[in-house]
């Protein structure tokens, strides 16, 4: 691949991820209010199947926007998820802790 | 030689990604599709030489797709790859065991998908 190539998709990678972190932001806020229902109800089906869903989506995109690690912390909150046992209290408090490295790790991609 | 490849992902950044990538490095032709409604559509009026296809999407999921593209003459012979955000090893099975050509991820790198699904189809144009 040529380094006009390289930079070409690089610069527009950066492009979509200034239209991107909105979208990125909004989900962030779906896997909050999950959490919260969750730690109210931790038998909550359809804040789970939201969380799940949400994160499988962050999965899948933040790798590609250069925030590998993200994409990994979302991998382990979809399968935490997808567990078919009621979350326990070491459950929520892993999720909670995940989603706050999850915000960490998504700031300091904007702040780049 | 010119390929031409069909993108079917809800995700709009995925498709836009995917498809800047594959002109971008490759130098092929793009479609994309924002549902497998759309990318069966799509597929049977431009037949591309591979299609890939998310697994996760609401309405017709991948499977769902990939079944009703191999139950249609125009599109049953076209290499189907899906790609799915990382899944434990019993949904990669279940989806390979559906007959695609192979399973990728996400996230992908934009910089070698182009080489990675040449490869895959023995593509030697790259």
């Amino acid at each position: 691949m040529s380094e006009d190539a390289a930079a070409k998709i690089a610069a527009r990678l950066s492009e979509l991820w200034r239209t991107s972190r909105t979208t990125v932001l909004e989900r962030l806020t779906v896997l909050h209010s999950a959490c919260e229902s969750l730690t109210r109800d931790p038998a909550d089906n359809e804040a789970r199947t939201a969380g799940r869903e949400t994160a499988h989506k962050l999965s899948g995109i933040l790798g590609v926007f250069g925030l590998p690690q993200g994409s990994e912390i979302a991998a382990s909150i979809e399968q935490l998820l997808k567990s078919e046992l009621v979350l326990t209290p070491q459950d929520l408090s892993a999720l909670r802790d995940s989603i706050a490295h999850l915000d960490d790790v998504v700031a300091s991609k904007q702040e780049r | 030689m010119s390929r031409r490849v069909l993108i079917i992902d809800d995700e709009e950044d995925i498709r836009e990604v995917a498809a800047l990538s594959l002109e971008t490095v490759a130098g092929w032709d793009v479609l994309v599709a924002g549902s497998g409604a759309a990318g069966i559509i799509k597929a049977r009026e431009n037949h591309p030489d591979a299609i890939l296809l998310d697994v996760m999407m609401p309405g017709m999921d991948g499977p769902t797709t990939f079944r009703e593209l191999r139950s249609l003459p125009e599109t049953a012979n076209i290499p189907v790859i899906l790609l799915t955000a990382k899944v434990q090893a019993a949904d990669q099975k279940r989806f390979s065991d559906l007959g695609v050509v192979k399973v990728m991820f996400k996230p992908f790198d934009p910089l070698v998908l182009a080489q990675e699904i040449a490869a895959t189809l023995g593509w030697q144009d790259l």
